[in-house]
């Protein structure tokens, strides 16, 4: 038996110092050197991708992203981590897409496919959405569970236990039929590190590379009209000085509070 | 013609969540006008939350009801709301965005081919604000057509108070649903250690900028000049297994408030900031001045942690006469 299962992974930027604000526009610039990593929920649901093949022998796992050239090196760290086969939906340059687009291009791809299961982040760390899985799983007409913390498969695979973290650390929990698609929460697990066999497997995979041929409606589909850094609306106030007149300063105002 | 704005209410154990008030001062800010309440649930507790709803606001309200709503689910949701909402006609359907509203929004927005903007944390001059990068950048938005889906920012706006006029008409409907595919079981209360928050007046929380477990040490020896006091951290800082899930403060986390509120090494993510913006005091220390934190901090300073505790542990010992 065994399971064909899909991960999305998204590329994001590792930290936010090294992308630049175009003023007045909805453009990001990456100056040189950004580093790309995977986001880091995405890391979670891969984790617990392999995991389940780890448990149900046979079962293939496949990571898809959406992006241009240079998420193919999250795809290869995926291939690196474990998975069996890396799926670049290419689109041509760095512009924003909304979640439908991006959902669109992975759906179009995805049905073709034929997964038992769908794996996404319950966000992405750049974007901050959290909106791809489950439109997606609208799209191929999938049950969904959103912010899974815990998962567990039923032995003949017809059926998906999910606990989902709610507000106030309360877990729901529910069972979905498969096919299913699972957002997932970070801390579900602890993703391992790439192995050395794997590392080498993966250096000599080839990618899968499909060209997206995005509909001229989806990309007019733009609702972000510009990025700013916010504006400081807080009475905060900066210490200010060396940094030993900061400590000072720090341990004043802590007395004076009367806390110290 | 006036867009109408459906506002979604959330509801848990018999209540309706604060959460569906904050978005009646989100709809005012924007300038809606036209409003109606929709609540979903099963007979006859949701019939009296309905009209409760009603009281409080004055809105029209529609009271769906199925035996399939029971429980919240996701498909129940959404066809529900499906069946009621017709997009022929300019409107924004607004939900909170709470792990509930998250949940069902998008899904909805597909489901009626319609935007979601997800998250939304301010409005200036009709634009929506919502924040990318942790809070560091904030993104500015217009829904390109007439109709979308918007989930709004839990505590970026206060709930509306109670209004004084008369209450507003309920009309209850029945949701023509077919039951889920899902299985619903009980809510699970996983088991918790005390950390301490309850009784400290200072908490001094780690985030993932502190770097690594080593460095926890300066966090504690901080704790320690005071007399009362705990550690918080970032779910961040718990993913990566530096402290117990017990210490997180935030969404799916503790709320605290005590009197001296310290973030080291954190961002400030909305998710984080839920959970201490109401300290009394907050003193945030971050390398990057554009930090989200310090827009809710009362001091900041923009030091790395590695060297600038040690200071403060240092001038203190010089100060007390203690060593920490
Ligand atoms: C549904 C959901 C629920 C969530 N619930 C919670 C929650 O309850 N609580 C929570 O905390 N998060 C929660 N999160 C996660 C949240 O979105 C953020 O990812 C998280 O809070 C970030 O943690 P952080 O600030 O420690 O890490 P980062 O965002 O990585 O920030 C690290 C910070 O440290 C600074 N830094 C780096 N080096 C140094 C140095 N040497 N000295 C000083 N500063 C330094 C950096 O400038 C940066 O600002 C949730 C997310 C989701 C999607
Ligand atoms: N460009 C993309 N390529 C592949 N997966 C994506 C992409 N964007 C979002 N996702 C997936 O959808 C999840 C939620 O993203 P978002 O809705 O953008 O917050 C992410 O954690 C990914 O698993």
């Amino acid at each position: 038996m065994g399971m064909n299962i899909l991960v999305c992974v998204k590329q994001v930027p590792d930290s936010a110092d090294t992308i630049e604000l175009c003023e007045g526009s909805s453009r990001i610039i990456y100056k040189e050197g950004t580093v790309f990593r995977m986001n880091r929920y995405d890391e979670f649901a891969l984790e617990e991708a392999l995991l389940i093949k780890e448990c149900f022998p046979g079962t293939i796992v496949d990571a898809v992203s959406v992006g241009p050239d240079r998420v193919s090196l999250s795809i290869r760290k995926a291939l690196e981590t474990g998975a069996d086969q890396g799926i670049h939906l290419r689109v041509e340059s760095d512009q924003y897409l909304t979640p439908f687009a991006r959902a669109s291009l992975i759906a179009g791809f995805a049905r073709a496919g034929s997964y038992d299961l769908i794996m996404a982040g319950i966000m992405a760390e750049d974007d901050m959405e959290c909106q791809v899985g489950q439109i997606l799983a609208e799209m191929l007409c999938l049950p969904c569970a959103t912010s899974v913390i815990f998962q567990e498969m039923s032995k003949d695979e017809k059926t998906v236990y999910v606990e989902r973290e709610i507000e106030g650390g309360v877990h729901e929990c529910i069972t979905l039929p498969m096919p299913a698609l699972l957002t997932i929460q970070s801390g579900i697990n602890t993703p391992r590190y790439p192995s050395l066999s794997n590392v080498l497997r993966a250096r000599s995979q080839k990618i899968e590379m499909i060209e997206s041929q995005m509909a001229a409606a989806l990309i007019m589909d733009r609702t972000v009209i510009g990025l700013g850094y916010p504006r400081q609306p807080s009475a905060g106030e900066y210490l200010e000085g060396t940094p030993a007149a900061k400590a000072s300063a720090l341990l004043k105002i802590l007395h004076e509070a009367a806390i110290l | 013609m006036r867009r109408r704005f459906y506002i979604i209410a959330l509801h848990a154990h018999g209540k309706i969540l604060p959460e569906t008030y904050e978005l009646i001062s989100f709809v005012r800010d924007i300038g809606g006008e036209e409003k109606t309440g929709i609540i979903l649930g099963s007979k006859p507790g949701i019939v009296m939350m309905a009209r409760e709803l009603a009281q409080k606001t004055g809105m029209d309200i529609i009271c769906a009801t199925s035996k399939y709503l029971e429980n919240y689910n996701a498909q129940g949701y959404k066809d529900a709301l499906k069946g009621l909402i017709d997009c022929t006609d300019p409107c924004y359907i607004c939900i909170p965005h709470t792990a509930t509203g998250f949940d069902f929004g998008p899904l909805l927005g597909a489901a009626l081919n319609i935007p979601c903007i997800s998250a939304i944390e301010d409005v200036h001059d009709g634009v929506l604000i919502r924040s990318m990068f942790g809070g560091r950048i904030h993104a500015r938005i217009k829904p390109p057509g007439p109709c979308a889906i918007l989930t709004v920012q839990p505590g970026a706006w206060e709930g509306s108070a109670a209004c004084s006029g008369p209450a507003g008409p309920v009309r209850i409907v029945h949701s023509d649903i077919s039951p889920g595919k899902t299985i619903i079981h009980k809510l699970k209360v996983p088991a918790s250690k005390d950390v301490g928050f309850a009784d400290a007046e200072v908490i001094i929380s780690a985030g993932r900028g502190i770097g690594s477990e080593q460095n926890l040490a300066l966090i504690k020896r901080l704790a320690a000049m005071f007399q009362r006091s705990a550690i918080g951290a970032t779910r961040a800082a718990c993913d990566l297994g530096w402290l117990g899930y017990d210490h997180q403060i935030g969404v799916t986390g503790r709320t605290v408030s005590p009197r001296l509120y310290m973030a080291c090494g954190i961002s400030g993510a909305v998710q984080h900031i839920s959970g201490m913006r109401n300290s009394r005091l907050i003193v945030a220390i971050n390398t990057d001045p554009h930090a989200a934190i310090f827009r809710v901090a009362s001091y900041c300073i923009v030091e790395d942690i590695k060297t600038f505790i040690p200071l403060v542990l240092e001038e203190y010992s010089r100060m007390s006469g203690i060593s920490f």
